[in-house]
């Protein structure tokens, strides 16, 4: 028993976070696809970028001469996650006020 | 290490960020201030163009920051792009901006847009280079969506919202793939990883990050979002997102390409050639059922794209240096002709029928309007001849069979282009003015600029030595 608790303790591979990322990005992929709440949408595209910052979390902790200096760029995204959901709430609310909704099926003025 | 050379190097985004920052924080305390907000912004980017004129006349060249940004010939040309398109929109915007009571916000937007987009050209870091993507793409969904009174306003900025934020993910993927492969996001770094046989996680951040870019520049197949959000923003607003971010991101698609990528060549102007050849066609057969002048010149912007993109793919054998100049030349002439079309709509109206008659009703805006139609289809010596020669010459040179259909493309789409181009212009010669349709008052600096830009489209030609001649001492090759 001991020792197979002592073998959990080995470093996991980089590739177990690629795969996790990966994933993680194909279900916000589908979910963008699919979702036609706006505001569902926007999560969907949350787990995406949240998803590639795994990958670049991961990159920066396995690369040998990095530096660290993946862990600054992921903040950074993080911070910019952030300003596009805060335009783009005002925005999905602009829609809400002229259309009474945000279904994104339903918000077809414009065509051709 | 930061020394005084770096604010130096810094000057043109430095004093257009302090601009932006002034006129916004006169809004806060002064709203009633119209006109002071719009002169001041105006001046800021007047400002910051004289700055980058003078580091280009003084032949300023150096990289900061660890060399993740870069100040070159190259960079300031495009600097000068944008800052001259955001003083001209500007220029235009005032009077609608001071109509909707939120003038200072709308013209801090077009400000940050263009500390984006030249801070963009400067940057040889790959996360830099997302950064100033998202700094220029951030505001400009705001910008789209401004308009409250029209409904078309908030549903274009929902729809480049949404698919400009997939966008910016697969952008980043493709550069956290290239990171996480080359070691370092540094161009010069990544260089190094792109030689011989790519490897497959390489292949796949170059697919990414070229998928990234073409949405952001509209190429087909991700080009849907464009005429739904040029349609629905103000008119200023589409004139500049179609030009100044564009050329921006053409200009650092070049630098990512040349530095980071300069072996992998074979592969990036085959997708670049396929890429350009459906983006002329989509642009161009959509364009030709519009009745719409605001749809018709978002496709046209969309065909466009194409036709730079047919510049990249000349970008191998001895069509390097012309295929640079090309997309130099291009960058300035769209800028001047698409800029002036898209003000000529703001004077006149975006349906096809309020052309009618012009040129017997306002000869001056409908002389302007048929300069920029001619210029946009090619026809010499206007300013979108030289773009166009340009690359035609290159990818003569480029020795590669698939760039010279692309070639081929180009020319069999100038032709398709001329039916739409030329309807207004039929409309303006030929058709009875509609009745009581009145010259909207106020618009005497929307009509100095469509002016101005309709004399620089016409003398173009005049431009093109010194233009080429920069081109050649960019720096890029």
């Amino acid at each position: 028993m001991q020792q197979f608790l002592d073998s959990l303790n080995a470093t996991l591979p980089l590739e177990g976070y690629l795969v996790v990322g990966a994933v993680m990005f194909a279900i916000g992929a589908w979910g963008a696809i699919i979702r036609r709440n706006a505001v569902v949408v926007f999560m969907c595209i949350e787990l995406m970028i949240n998803a590639v910052n795994l990958s670049l979390v991961a990159f920066a902790d396995y690369l040998p001469n990095a530096g660290g200096a993946g862990v600054g760029y992921a903040v950074l995204v993080v911070a910019v996650a952030a300003a596009e959901v805060a335009v783009g709430l005002a925005i999905a609310l602009a829609v809400y006020r002229s259309r009474k909704t945000v279904n994104v099926d339903e918000i077809n003025l414009m065509k051709g | 290490m930061v020394t005084a050379q770096t604010f130096v190097g810094l000057l043109p985004e430095i004093v257009v960020f302090l601009f932006s920052m002034l006129v916004l924080m006169i809004g806060v305390f002064s709203p009633r201030a119209t006109g002071l907000t719009a002169g001041l912004a105006a001046f800021g980017a007047l400002a910051t163009f004289v700055t980058a004129v003078v580091l280009l006349a003084v032949g300023f060249e150096g990289s900061f920051f660890g060399d993740a940004y870069v100040v070159d010939g190259f960079a300031l040309y495009f600097k000068l792009i944008v800052a001259g398109s955001a003083f001209f929109t500007v220029l235009a915007a005032s009077r609608w901006s001071g109509r909707t009571g939120d003038a200072p916000e709308y013209l801090t937007l077009i400000l940050s847009v263009a500390v984006g987009a030249m801070l963009l050209v400067s940057m040889r870091d790959l996360f830099g280079v997302f950064v100033a993507i998202e700094l220029a793409t951030i505001p400009s969904y705001a910008l789209v969506a401004f308009d409250r009174t029209r409904r078309e306003s908030a549903e274009g900025g929902m729809k480049y919202l949404l698919t400009g934020m997939i966008a910016s993910s697969i952008l980043l993927y493709g550069i956290v793939l290239i990171y996480g492969i080359s070691g370092s996001a540094e161009l010069a770094d990544i260089s190094r990883t792109f030689t011989g046989q790519l490897s497959p996680v390489a292949l796949l951040g170059m697919v990414l990050l070229i998928s990234g870019f073409a949405f952001k520049v509209s190429a087909a197949p991700f080009h849907f979002w464009t005429p739904d959000a040029y349609q629905g923003a103000p008119t200023s607003a589409a004139a500049f997102l179609s030009v100044a971010p564009k050329a921006a991101i053409f200009a650092v698609l070049l630098r990512i390409f040349l530095e980071g990528m300069p072996e992998a060549a074979p592969s990036w102007t085959a997708v670049a050639a396929v890429l350009a050849i459906v983006t002329m066609f989509i642009g161009n057969l959509f364009a030709l059922r519009q009745s719409n002048v605001r749809r018709m010149l978002a496709y046209s912007s969309v065909a466009h794209s194409g036709y730079i993109l047919v510049a990249f793919a000349a970008l191998q054998g001895g069509g390097v240096e012309r295929g640079v100049q090309a997309v130099l030349i291009y960058s300035a002439a769209y800028a001047l002709m698409n800029l002036g079309a898209f003000f000529v709509i703001d004077l006149v109206g975006e349906e096809a029928k309020s052309y009618n008659g012009l040129f017997k009703t306002r000869p001056g805006v409908a002389l302007s309007m048929a300069i920029f139609m001619a210029a946009l289809v090619g026809i010499p010596p206007l300013s979108g001849f030289w773009g166009k020669a340009w690359i035609i010459l290159a990818g003569a040179q480029s020795g590669s069979i698939l760039t010279y259909v692309a070639v081929g493309a180009l020319v069999i789409n100038s032709v398709l282009s001329v039916p739409y181009y030329f309807g207004i212009l039929r409309n303006m010669a030929f058709e009875e003015p509609v009745k009581g349709v009145e010259e909207p008052t106020g618009t005497g600096a929307v009509k100095l600029s469509v002016y101005i830009l309709a004399i620089a489209t016409t003398l173009f030609l005049f431009f093109i030595g010194p233009l080429s001649a920069l081109a050649g001492a960019s720096g890029l090759l």
